[in-house]
């Protein structure tokens, strides 16, 4: 068993540890999920550590570090030929820095579980059955391996949304989960055509091996989505730009893109603070990964065909939210639309085709995975002590919480893409990345860009608005002397858990290199695979 | 043909080592009819007893059989894979009924061992015949049978009601279609569908006929395997029916209908004349609009059973899709069986467990139940998981090989007909979540607002419960790692 895989399974040791111990344990529950999670942390900055970022990877097997492959599953099915599906783990510089994103802010979602009393049992195993899941999405290099992690994420948030959730946590549980299914099943439908698709070469069989998928070279001519003499079409629209759609339908949900982020509002308001911490910090990163690994990877052709409508989806995306972030009277909403806004820029990145670009939107989901985290968690800090989040309710905070004033000053200029901070990196070369691509011929324009950099303009404005109602001013209370005194000021554990986050990302700011060096080499691959089709 | 006396019984002779399992099911329901007469006061359970031996007896002669393959009783009688493998499939599950019926039902229960052995035998016979003469008894064995079992214990009105419309139900369905298996005898002159001599008479018969006779052949399978429209009766009964009986009607028929209709519809698709094209489309407009139809009429049920009732009725659609997909290898319609009689089986003894707690079937009843029996919803969450086909179960391996050869179907032919299949299978997989994830919702995210108390508070571990928790371990493993299950059917 590889390093990779003990760090995929290490979180379900640890729910089978947290399900055998009896109730009267309790109190161990927690210390446990800290424990492997911090294990976890540590075993993927050693991966970081140990990676040789020379190597690009993409479409190359040799490439991929940590790679385990075993033989998983061989049926037989007679005419349908042979099904061969593998266990394939392996990184790349574009997976590998979201591993440890997602290492980091699961730590992060655990610390702020603190003070879960609802059925920590339950509450604990679920969230390290979720762990298990995502790391196993991002390194899955087998499209069937990647589709059981994919779905058997949905399962533990559901049940984290709809148990430890607010309000209205059931409609919000069953809308996340459907809108994610249905995207699902129909890339179900696309990974059963590609598998008719592609051949291994070594073996001759049919495979869901994903880099055999992205070679030309593998597809059998004529099949559903062959690359060259492909006749093959749905309802008249050509075979291969279908499955692209499908595809990106399904991880654009997950992005989420305007007009499919409805989902998103309702899912972060109803969600418990630590789960809205892992769904903005790793989950929203699922689509933009999926994005690049499987639609941009398997599917170059459409990917250069298509790219003008991406990047104006990405465009939308950013404005839209941005907009809407201003409207929001709810601090959490406020953010989960930010959320939005700074997801596009993820999109507009990718879709310039540029390596700078592509290398600030991966860039942008880092930063934005452990800032959106932190602002959640400041969100979580006033929640937990008055139950209220509304913006108006709330005057002058500054004086009665001067250092949680600081850390929501300092997450909100990181956020708004403040120089020196990571989000500037991450949005300024999407910006750049969008400007070049029309020297470069890539088919965005530049008025793209411009769109982009307003709303860099408007996330400035809904951060400093909203800086300004809450914290400044006369100190003024919805809850009047109760709340005073519930508003106490961040604790240590608090500020232990905000503190290394607030300060990466001012390392990370002024030494993006940490992130750009692993993943330099894996861009360079990526825009050479999808050159040709330009 | 010779047929002197002393031939055909050299034939039948012959032939008795093939019907081996079947002959124990024979002597063992003669055997099972005597107890409950006279053993059954003195020595409780005697019935039961004898039950279990049948079905272990029938079943050490089936795995003898395992890799023969022959035909006996002058070919009305397939010993083939399929007929191997379905028949093994029916008697496991045959067991656990009779355990469940033993468990719920302890006391006046003698008759109905009996019955189950009768029936299971027509299941037996549906599952290895290509016969029409020995498909149409096998079918109304099954169906004299199980209107017996639906009406047996019933002690209320709707109970009785439910017995009585599926008597009713049943014995139109059966009457029709015998008048079209006649018109197809007079088409054709051969009773056996996979001989030369039916398809060619079917050949040179007149459309409208042909049309007329095949409709009503499918009108009595359709009403076993209660696809639409012949599944109006399916919710009724299943609900009324007592849980056990519930459970053997939606799994153990349904194994020898869809084997026999996949014997059927694999020599008549497989000419490119009328009849053909019309069986096709046939199964695939009957697929489309029957999983549409189960999966939405499902989403309004607020009783579990009625709720499964439609369920089952959804997944007849899928079945029918991998009818429709059939290629050269079974295996994959086999394993779709098998998920749908675990996951149906495991569903049923839940529902049960419950109902004796709580005595209530509905499905608000649940509410808070979660915190109140952990395990058991767990369970009852993963099977629900599987039945909408979601990994890591054998729900999504059996979906998925089922698209994976309806798809080849559509990259080698490009008919709308098997892409339309697809995306509707696709979809109502989604449809499913919301109902099947009603119980979950209510048993964990529902609070209990007024605590429904418990009726029983049995403390001693349930049997039943005990083989729910292993086939809900069966479904996930097989899950994780189809090719056990694979290697073993192939």
């Amino acid at each position: 068993m590889g390093l990779l895989s003990i760090l995929i399974f290490l979180p379900l040791v640890a729910t089978l540890l947290i399900l055998a111990l009896p109730a009267s344990a309790k109190a161990a529950y927690k210390y446990i999920a800290l424990g492997f999670t911090f294990v976890q942390l540590g075993l993927s900055l050693y991966l970081y550590g140990n990676f040789n970022a020379s190597l690009g990877g993409i479409q190359q097997l040799d490439a991929y570090q940590f790679v385990e492959q075993l033989a998983w599953i061989r049926l037989d099915l007679g005419t349908i030929g042979k099904l061969e599906i593998d266990y394939l783990v392996g990184v790349d510089g574009i997976s590998l820095p979201l591993i440890v994103l997602s290492t980091l802010v699961m730590l992060m979602g655990v610390g702020a579980s603190w003070n879960i009393n609802k059925s920590p049992k339950g509450y604990f195993a679920l969230l390290m059955i979720l762990n298990t899941a995502v790391i196993g999405i991002f390194s899955a290099l087998d499209f069937f391996l990647f589709y059981v992690f994919y779905e058997v994420m949905l399962l533990p948030l559901y049940f984290l949304i709809g148990i430890w959730g607010g309000e209205r946590r059931e409609y919000a549980a069953i809308k996340f989960f459907i809108y994610t299914l249905l995207g699902s099943v129909l890339m179900l439908l696309v990974i059963v055509g590609l598998y008719f698709s592609v051949i291994n070469p070594a073996t001759g069989a049919h495979t869901f091996n994903m880099l055999h998928m992205m070679n030309p070279a593998n597809y059998v001519d004529g099949s559903f989505f062959a690359h060259i003499a492909n006749y093959h079409d749905v309802f008249g629209i050509p075979a291969r730009l279908v499955g692209f759609i499908v595809l990106f339908f399904a991880f654009a949900i997950k992005v989420p893109i305007v007009p499919l982020h409805t989902w998103l509002p309702d899912a972060h308001v109803e969600a418990p603070t630590p789960v809205s911490i892992i769904l903005a910090g790793i989950l929203l990163k699922i689509g933009g990964y999926g994005i690049i690994r499987v639609c941009y990877s398997i599917f170059p052709d459409i990917a250069a065909d298509t790219n003008w409508w991406i990047a104006l989806i990405g465009v939308l995306s950013i404005l839209y939210g941005a907009f809407n972030a201003l409207a929001q009277k709810d601090l959490k909403r406020m953010i989960a639309y930010s959320s939005v806004s700074h997801m596009g820029f993820v999109l507009l990145g990718i879709a310039s085709l540029t390596a700078e670009g592509v290398s600030g939107a991966i860039f942008q989901m880092v930063s934005h995975g452990f800032l959106s985290a932190a602002l959640f968690f400041l969100v979580g800090v006033i929640y937990d002590r008055v139950h209220d989040r509304y913006i108006y309710h709330f005057r002058g905070l500054a004086s009665l919480m001067p250092k949680y004033t600081a850390y929501v000053a300092i997450a909100f200029f990181a956020s708004l893409g403040l120089p020196g901070f990571s989000a500037f990196i991450g949005e300024a070369f999407v910006i750049i990345g969008a400007f070049n691509a029309e020297s470069m011929s890539t088919g965005v324009p530049r008025w793209m860009a411009i769109g982009g950099s307003i709303g860099i303009l408007l996330s400035a404005i809904y951060f400093l608005w909203t800086l300004q109602r809450m914290f400044f001013g006369q100190t003024r209370l919805q809850g009047g002397v109760a709340w005073q005194e519930a508003l106490t000021d961040l604790n240590t554990r608090e500020q232990v858990i905000l503190f290394p986050v607030l300060a990466l990302a001012l390392l990370l700011g002024i030494m993006p290199s940490l992130i750009f060096g692993n993943l330099n080499a894996s861009v360079l691959q990526l825009i050479d695979l999808i050159k040709p089709y330009l | 043909m010779n047929v002197s006396i002393s031939n055909i019984l050299d034939q039948i002779i012959a032939s008795i080592p093939l019907f081996k399992p079947e002959l124990s099911l024979i002597i063992g329901f003669i055997v099972c009819i005597f107890t409950a007469l006279f053993l059954e006061k003195r020595w409780k359970n005697s019935t039961f007893i004898a039950c279990m031996l049948t079905l272990g007896v029938a079943l050490y002669h089936l795995l003898a059989q395992l890799s023969t393959t022959g035909t006996g009783f002058s070919g009305m009688w397939l010993i083939d894979p399929w007929s191997i493998y379905a028949r093994l499939v029916v008697l496991a599950s045959t067991g656990i009924i009779a355990i469940f019926l033993q468990q719920r039902h302890p006391k006046n229960n003698g008759d109905i061992y009996a019955v189950l052995l009768a029936t299971t035998l027509g299941i037996h016979v549906l599952s290895a015949t290509s016969n029409w003469l020995m498909a149409f008894i096998g079918i109304e064995m099954v169906s004299i049978g199980s209107y017996v079992m639906v009406g047996y214990f019933s002690r209320n009105k709707a109970q009785s009601e439910a017995a009585m419309k599926y008597v009713l139900f049943g014995s139109v369905c059966a009457a029709v279609m015998l008048y079209g298996l006649s018109l197809v005898y007079g088409l054709t002159g051969n009773l056996d569908f996979t001989s030369a001599a039916h398809l060619k008479g079917l050949i040179d018969a007149p459309q409208a006929i042909i049309t007329l006779g095949l409709l009503f052949v499918f009108a009595g399978i359709g009403f076993k395997l209660s696809f639409v429209p012949f599944h109006v009766w399916s919710p009724d009964v299943y609900q009324g029916a007592p849980t056990a009986i519930t459970a053997f009607l939606s799994t153990i028929p349904k194994v020898g209908a869809i084997i026999l209709f996949a014997r059927l519809y694999q020599s008549w698709s497989s000419t490119a004349f009328y009849f053909s094209e019309l069986s096709s489309w046939f199964i695939i407009i009957v697929a489309l609009v029957t999983m549409l139809v189960g999966n939405l009429a499902a989403l309004r049920q607020q009783d579990v059973k009625r709720m499964m009732a439609y369920s089952s009725i959804g997944h007849t659609g899928l079945l029918l899709m991998a009818v429709f997909a059939y290629q050269d290898i079974f295996s994959y319609l086999l394993f779709y069986i098998v998920a749908y009689v675990l996951m149906n089986l495991a569903t049923f003894i839940f529902i049960d467990e419950i109902e004796q707690q709580t005595g209530s079937t509905s499905l608000s009843s649940y509410a808070g139940l979660g915190k109140k029996m952990p395990l058991l919803f767990t369970a009852f969450t993963l099977v629900a998981v599987s039945l909408i086909g979601i990994p890591p179960t054998i729900g999504f391996v059996a979906k998925l090989m089922v698209f994976t050869s309806t798809f080849s179907i559509f990259q080698s032919s490009g008919g709308t007909g098997s892409l339309l299949l697809l995306i509707v299978g696709a979809l109502t997989s989604v449809i499913s979540l919301f109902f099947y994830f009603k119980i979950p919702l209510y048993a964990f995210l529902r609070g209990n607002d007024n605590p429904i108390p418990s009726v029983v508070n049995r403390k001693q571990v349930s049997v039943m419960l005990f083989i729910a928790y292993l086939l809900t371990i069966l479904v996930i493993l097989f899950g994780i790692f189809p090719n056990w299950l694979m290697e073993m059917v192939s």
